[in-house]
């Protein structure tokens, strides 16, 4: 398969990185010596499709099947050879005949190709913004979600996540710009995902990209607005003998984070202390001179409640290829056993998959299919049945009485509680109810993807493609619950046992059809991508509930009081798209792009919306009138702007329905009732976001460093918001979602790689950094400012700022507090002394009260970044990943819980350090009972409000590779040792900073978010 | 080329998929294609009734929240709200105030509903009118609520078609008391004094709102606007005139607390609760998005219970203890309302224990009894949060003392006699005409404040009363109050009413903020 390129090649000299990967051109430049050589992988294995180019000159080649070459060159010449996810190598030729190459693995070569969503592009040609995730390196972790891999890796992404295994990760792309749903889009080989990627296995990824901006992401349109993914799977390789490829890891997950809580001793003498403070007296338990005080039980939930966790990954994968057709066939098993001691979390995943390629003539085809079956046991639980509003299972269990048993004997299911009359503590047994009661979703996915291709007119320089591109995915998931009778002391018993079997099932089909049109004359060069894109998908979910089971038998049909309830919600969206390449003299780029999509989410008259994209490109290292010193190799400067839609708004919102569930009963028979329950905005519409962005590329010093920097402006308007309403209304729904609100973030984006070797010792380093800055422009018009919780969130700043008091110190006297603002009838000594800050008239007032709030800090990292250093030596790899954000302060709710006045619940050790008359400080105020001072009211008091900037030890990686083996059918192995989430230099008092940020307007409060394992693992990897 | 290619593009585009974007809800029906049929008034009448049974109304919240604030009944609830309201020093931002608020406000969105929606269907006319005569009861019981909790409030009613009329202003008192008077009116001229005999698909259902029950709300309307004479009329219809015979006292006063014995000949209109086994349900109806598994239990009975039993969140005050025990039975017994409103050790009673069993508690202490399972053979304690015992909105006992009040208000003092006594006699105690014989309107009036403070203990009425009386702004029957109940210390003038919520302040313009704000 060679071509030859006619006429001048110096003056050709724009269109040979195309031509090269389009083609697999060869040039032959008739002079000099014959140099031959080898091009091999890391693995020592051939490289088909390598080019080998003479730099500075025309003659260019492509190894064969076995990575042979040949290649004419002079003694002086310098030898390029490249290839897709390697590093680019330059070779003296020295007079050499013979030159063996490895390549190392890469990314950050300029005519990589990106895919950039219906169609590719080269790295070189990029106008967007477009992050291209090193899939090798983020292979290096171990995760159960393939979004939690990008954590620190490019910046601008924010990737949040506790460590409960099958949790879906939070991602938020360039800041906060939307009070809904800021997951963004999922595109795995070219089929928009409408559920979470979490079936698919890590494994089988490729290449991952990110379209952060709207320049780049425009061509998805409607549902581009958190950013875009875009996951392209394993292929076979043309002409490449069968190759099978066993990897696996066994590692051991454990909580290291210990959360420093008082003992028996310390419990008993500060609840006591909190009760008389308050004028009670002492619970029984807690009182030594009661028959009913415990004395014997010291119990540590951190040591019971958690354990060792085991996770491994098995993978086995098959590829290969002839003339026309690859193959890549891989399965896998993933499990991650958890460290909760009970049932669970734990998350187990098999994956099947099978891609193949078929070439013949002007036709191509291919299809992707995968199954995964998971099961995950979360750690969720039903508020009807554990009442009182119980924090997240992590929480209850760290919180939890020192006096109270994990293991009781003397108790129904033989598990420790607490009574009223004796601990009067509401305590969880947490072990208890995790291994009694029982959760699961299981779920079994089916993704398949079919496309075909037909180049339809490839003369004289024009060049038309068809493709169609169909993929189906259907997930069943399968939540199973069941709470059997238990009795965990007087505020946790059921006398009837209550299973709940649901299902839901999520179609999702879509049907692209691009035409792709390429013409090059002159130095004009021209891609030009339209095409439509039908996407129908449905929710069906169904419930089932019953009572009273014989536990052996844990069928819905086998109880009493059964229920059922399900609903289906379908919705559907066309979408119609163009997008024009243009490049002048491989100097100047030009990028315009349009999307009109339509949406059943929305209302006659607002279905339809267009999403433009436009973008420019000036790569000055080839402008010829610009002399740029030589140790630039590569500069390139570019911008533009765009628009996109974010459609997660729900669906059938817009709708005034009736709800004919609504029930009664005339003397115990039952009656049905129907009406409007809610009013609703009937013209709801897109979020529009509409992107700036600016940026450098560059490379130095040959290659030695690259650079990217960027600075964006996102702008989110018409944002969905819920606008509150009267109750006077009589809806439901007082917050009716309207497009209103307004939110603006920017940004700086630098990323810097640093690629070097001294002998046998190469080494990278890659380090990223990004800021955002979160404006607030609008809320809903009337509003100029919205507190939930202990947050505001004011126009003109960012959003869920920390609200709250300010704490002038703690009163040492009853003088203090007499010549203090007025507090409480019941403020005493060691109480909190809040700043007088305002009154109704706006001054002072001599009353302390919700008046007295301010703003007291930012809820938003301002940075983020992430390093990342790799080194190899002869068979040695080694990996350090760091990872960090900061610039936030956050209201850990585990840590005020723990430093409580109120409940019967144990104790953060820092409250040993409160007030007392004996040790009077400023720090922690007295404990007492009931809080008559509100010392637990959202302040900027010590502990409140923790600092949130960390630095996290993600990866630390030591790989060998065994040289030779004396056995031929193996072809390479690699064995090596990780050790993840190692440790995390940080400020706050719970367990991950980095907790997802769920809460639209309260992004700093962190519920209690699961803790982040560390993780030690040992992997093989081996090709046969 | 060019052409063949653009023509390729628009074939391709214009075989759009603009119906494939009109889907239809699966799942309900939207509200324009509803309000045509007889089902549709029928369904549409029922859901207002479940506007009762959530916690901001008769399931829990609008209880609690009136029953603490009378000198019978205190706080002792980890839940500062709770407490806060019995001492009058609840802030507006307090979630169980706009709870009760916001629900009362939901029946008059879905009674109107009815009552704007239903006159245009084409169906049955006695059935209409029935519907519509319940929806303008509920929505004057709703009006009635909230103007005694808030005392000033908007009167919406009209649909929220859009914006513009979300913002309803607080309406004059001539204005709301009015609405209430006539909702009041529409519904006895409208209703059925029973449905038992009528065709229909309500034939034979209890617990509907009846003539009576309009004759009963309309009399107590006017008896709170002191419209004595008109009062009295209404009253008087009840006892002595149409509608003789259709109620009467309960023998046994514990009946009317009691499950079994719910819709009795005492109760004029009563909140029906049920529980599971009976009326299905899984999921809590405390409030939310009603669903076809909503329960439909109270919870007053737990948060009232004692200790072990619920969360005792409230306790009855040691005066109106005493106040029971001021007057012995013609037996020479302790008032049988005593036990049926307060658990108390009273081993000359036969009081021993609690749920069956032995006194857990110090013999001193004293526990709110009505509206609990307390003595009523209930078979645990872990399932009180479900709790079918209906609420008694107004009983017989309750026009037999209003009408004595209003005819003492009208100078018939001697004519109260007679009634007042119907309900002692119920309870034991002996002839009033022979212990006080000769009372004049003001020993009277006391009498009747007696009477009622034990008839009708801890049944979301005492702090009305109180009100309506004027006790709160007369210093001498203020520094009683503050004997009876330590909580009256901390009241301030015009904190006797719950507070206007902070959340429709904040976002109604139109909104006044009342004397408890």
């Amino acid at each position: 398969m060679k071509n030859y390129i006619p006429g001048n090649p110096m003056k050709q000299h724009w269109l040979v990185p195309f031509l090269f990967l389009l083609f697999c051109t060869v040039i032959v430049h008739a002079q000099s010596i014959q140099v031959k050589g080898k091009v091999t992988d890391e693995t020592g294995g051939g490289m088909p499709g390598a080019t080998v180019k003479v730099k500075g000159k025309a003659a260019a080649t492509a190894t064969d099947n076995n990575g042979n070459f040949a290649i004419q060159a002079a003694a002086t010449d310098i030898l390029v050879i490249n290839i897709l996810g390697y590093t680019t190598q330059e070779v003296p030729v020295n007079g050499q005949v013979v030159i063996n190459v490895q390549l190392k693995p890469g990314t950050n070569d300029l005519s990589e190709v990106v895919v950039v969503g219906y169609g590719t592009q080269l790295k070189k040609d990029l106008t967007g913004s477009v992050a291209i995730v090193d899939a090798k390196e983020i292979k290096k972790t171990s995760a159960s979600d393939i979004g939690q891999l990008l954590q620190g890796r490019t910046p601008g992404i924010a990737v949040t996540n506790d460590g409960q295994p099958g949790a879906s990760p939070t991602i938020r792309i360039r800041g906060l710009a939307s009070f809904n749903n800021q997951q963004p889009l999922y595109v795995v080989d070219g089929i928009m995902l409408a559920n979470t990627p979490r079936d698919f296995s890590p494994n089988d990824i490729e290449s991952m990209q990110v379209l952060k901006d709207g320049t780049a992401a425009s061509i998805y349109g409607a549902q581009a607005a958190n950013g875009v993914i875009i996951i392209t799977t394993k292929q076979g390789k043309k002409n490449t003998a069968l190759s099978i490829e066993y990897n696996t890891y066994y590692g051991v997950d454990n909580v290291w984070q210990k959360i420093p809580v008082a003992d028996r001793m310390g419990y008993q003498m500060l609840n006591n202390e909190s009760q008389f403070n308050g004028g009670q007296t002492p619970a029984p338990a807690n009182d030594p001179s009661s028959s009913k005080y415990i004395g014997n039980v010291d119990t540590d939930w951190q040591k019971e409640g958690l354990k060792t966790g085991q996770r491994m990954n098995h993978n086995l994968n098959f590829s290969g290829g002839n003339d026309n057709s690859t193959y890549n066939v891989s399965l896998d098993y993933f499990k991650q056993g958890g460290t909760f001691v009970g049932n669970g979390p734990d998350y187990t995943r098999y994956t099947g998959r099978v891609n193949t390629t078929q070439s013949k003539g002007i036709f191509k085809f291919g299809q992707s299919l995968s199954y995964t079956h998971s099961k995950e046991n979360s750690l969720t639980f039903r508020g009807d049945v554990l009442t009182g509003g119980r924090p997240p299972l992590i929480n209850d269990l760290i919180i939890a009485i020192p006096t109270q048993l994990v293991y009781d004997p003397s108790m129904p299911n033989g598990y420790g509680g607490t009574q009223s009359d004796r601990e009067r503590a509401i305590s969880l047994n947490v072990p208890a109810v995790n291994s009694l009661f029982t959760n699961y979703t299981e779920v079994d996915r089916i993704f398949g993807v079919v496309w075909a291709e037909a180049q339809l007119l490839n003369t004289n320089g024009h060049s038309i493609k068809y493709k169609i591109n169909a993929g189906y995915d259907r997930t069943v998931a399968r939540d199973f619950a069941f709470q059997p009778t238990f009795d965990l002391g007087f505020f946790f018993k059921q006398t009837v046992n209550r299973l709940d079997d649901n299902s839901r099932i999520y179609t999702n089909g879509l049907v692209d059809n691009t035409l792709t049109y390429d013409k090059k004359f002159g130095k004009n060069a021209i891609n030009f991508v339209a095409g439509m894109s039908y996407n129908k998908n449905s929710a069906l979910s169904r419930f089932g509930h019953a009572e009273q089971l014989d536990p052996n038998y844990l069928v819905l049909g086998n109880g009493t009081n059964k229920t059922v309830d399900g609903n289906l919600i379908p919705y559907s969206f066309f979408g119609l798209f163009g997008r024009l390449n243009y490049s002048y003299d491989d100097k100047y780029l030009f990028t315009a792009s349009i999307r009109r999509d339509g949406s059943s989410r929305f209302p006659p008259g607002n279905k339809y919306g267009n999403f433009p994209g436009v973008s420019a490109g000036w790569r000055i290292s080839k402008e010829e009138f610009i002399h740029l010193p030589k140790w630039i190799n590569e500069l390139k400067l570019r911008g533009g702007y765009g628009q996109l839609g974010n459609a997660n708004i729900g669906d059938f919102r817009f709708l005034s329905l009736l709800n004919p569930n609504i029930v009664y009963n005339f003397n115990g028979t039952k009656a049905t009732g129907g009406l409007q329950t809610n009013v609703v905005d009937p013209n709801l519409k897109w979020e529009t976001k509409t992107t700036s962005n600016i940026g450098v590329d560059a490379t130095f010093l040959d290659g030695m460093f690259d650079f990217t920097g960027e600075y964006y402006m996102n702008k989110t308007t018409n944002a969905l918001i819920g606008e509150e309403i009267a109750a006077t209304v009589g809806s439901n729904d007082r917050f009716p979602t309207t497009n209103a609100a307004s939110i603006k973030n920017t940004g700086i984006e630098l990323n810097l790689g640093y690629h070097n070797n001294k002998g046998a010792f190469t080494y990278n380093i890659t380090a990223n950094v990004s800021t955002v800055k979160n404006t607030l422009l609008k809320l809903t018009g009337t509003e100029t400012s919205r507190i939930v919780g202990g947050f505001i969130n004011t126009v003109g700043h960012e959003i869920g700022r920390h609200y709250g008091r300010v704490v002038e110190g703690i009163f040492q006297n009853t003088d203090e507090i007499a010549n203090h603002a007025f507090q409480n009838a019941r403020t005493s000594p060691g109480d909190l002394k809040f700043k007088d800050l305002s009154g109704p008239n706006g001054v002072p007032d001599g009353i302390i009260d919700d008046l007295d709030r301010t703003d007291l800090g930012s809820s938003l990292p301002k940075v983020y970044y992430g390093l990342n250093f790799t080194a190899a030596y002869k068979g040695f790899d080694f990996t350090l990943f760091l990872s960090g954000a900061g610039g936030n302060l956050i209201n850990g709710a585990l840590y005020r819980s723990l430093m409580h006045t109120t409940d019967y619940i144990n104790y953060h050790e820092d409250a040993l350090n409160r007030w007392t008359p004996e040790n009077p400080g400023n720090e922690y105020p007295r404990l007492a009972a009931d809080d008559p001072n509100q010392n637990g009211i959202d302040s900027d008091r010590k502990g409140w409000l923790q600092k949130g900037d960390y630095l996290r030890i993600n990866t630390i990686s030591l790989g060998y590779t065994i040289p030779k083996l004396n056995v031929n059918w193996i072809k390479s192995a690699r064995v090596y040792a990780t050790a993840q989430n190692v440790y995390t230099f940080q400020y706050y008092k719970g367990y991950n900073p980095d907790f997802a940020q769920t809460r639209a307007f309260e992004p700093g409060f962190d519920p209690g978010s699961f803790p982040t394992p560390r993780t030690l693992m040992l992997g093989l990897q081996v090709r046969f | 080329m060019k052409k063949i290619f653009c023509y390729v593009l628009l074939g391709l585009l214009c075989a759009g998929c603009q119906k494939e974007l009109d889907l239809q809800n699966p799942n309900a029906k939207t509200i324009d294609l509803y309000w045509k049929t007889a089902d549709d008034a029928q369904l549409g009448v029922n859901a207002i009734y479940n506007s009762l049974i959530q916690d901001g109304t008769y399931m829990r919240m609008f209880p609690a929240l009136t029953d603490v604030r009378g000198d019978d009944f205190t706080g002792d609830s980890p839940w500062g709200d709770l407490v806060q309201v019995g001492k009058f020093s609840i802030p507006s931002s307090s979630g169980p105030v706009q709870w009760i608020w916001a629900t009362h406000y939901q029946m008059v969105w879905r009674a109107n509903q009815v009552i704007i929606n239903v006159p245009a269907i084409a169906m049955d006319e006695d059935l209409k009118k029935r519907i519509i005569g319940q929806a303008r009861f509920l929505r004057g019981l709703a009006f009635f609520n909230l103007a005694n909790t808030y005392k000033a409030v908007p009167v919406p009613i009209e649909l929220p078609t859009d914006k513009s009329k979300y913002n309803t202003p607080t309406a004059t008192d001539d204005v709301l008391w009015n609405q209430i008077i006539e909702d009041f009116k529409a519904a006895k001229a409208a209703l059925p004094a029973t449905y038992a005999g009528l065709s229909g698909p309500d034939a034979g259902q209890v617990g509907r709102a009846t003539k009576g029950a309009a004759t009963g709300m309309l009399g107590k309307a006017y008896l709170y606007k002191k419209r004595w004479p008109e009062a009295a009329a209404e009253f008087n219809e009840l006892i002595n005139g149409d509608q003789k015979g259709k109620y009467s006292l309960m023998p046994n006063f514990r009946d009317n607390f009691k499950e079994t014995v719910e819709n009795n000949a005492e109760s004029l209109f009563e909140v029906q609760f049920g529980q599971p086994d009976a009326v299905g349900g899984t999921i809590m109806n405390y409030g939310g998005e009603p669903n076809a598994n909503w329960k439909q239990v109270s919870s007053t009975g737990r948060t009232y219970a004692m200790d072990g039993y619920g969360y005792s969140d409230f306790l009855p005050t040691r005066w109106i203890y005493n106040e029971f025990k001021a007057e012995k039975t013609i037996a020479g017994k302790s008032d049988p309302r005593l036990l049926a409103t307060i658990a108390s050790f009273e081993p000359d009673d036969n009081s021993t224990t609690v749920y069956g069993n032995p006194w857990p508690f110090a013999q001193t202490m004293i526990y709110p009894r009505k509206y609990t399972h307390d003595g009523l053979n209930w078979p645990g304690n872990d399932d009180q949060e479900n709790s079918g015992i209906n609420y008694r909105v107004m009983r017989y006992a309750d026009v037999l003392l209003m009408y004595a009040e209003a005819l003492n208000e009208t100078g018939a003092t001697a004519d109260a006699y007679s009634y007042i006594q119907q309900v002692r006699t119920r309870a034991g105690l002996p002839d009033l005409s022979t212990t006080k014989p000769g009372m004049n309107q003001t020993q009277m009036r006391e009498q009747i404040a007696h009477e009622r403070a034990l008839e009708f203990s801890v049944e979301s009425m005492r702090i009305n009363d109180i009100i309506r009386w004027g006790w709160l702004y007369d210093a001498a029957k203020l520094t009683e109050l503050r004997a009876h109940d330590p909580d009256f210390a901390s009241w301030r003038p015009g904190k006797e009413y719950l507070p206007i919520p902070l959340s429709d302040l904040n976002v109604n313009p139109n909104l006044q903020r009342n004397s408890a704000n």
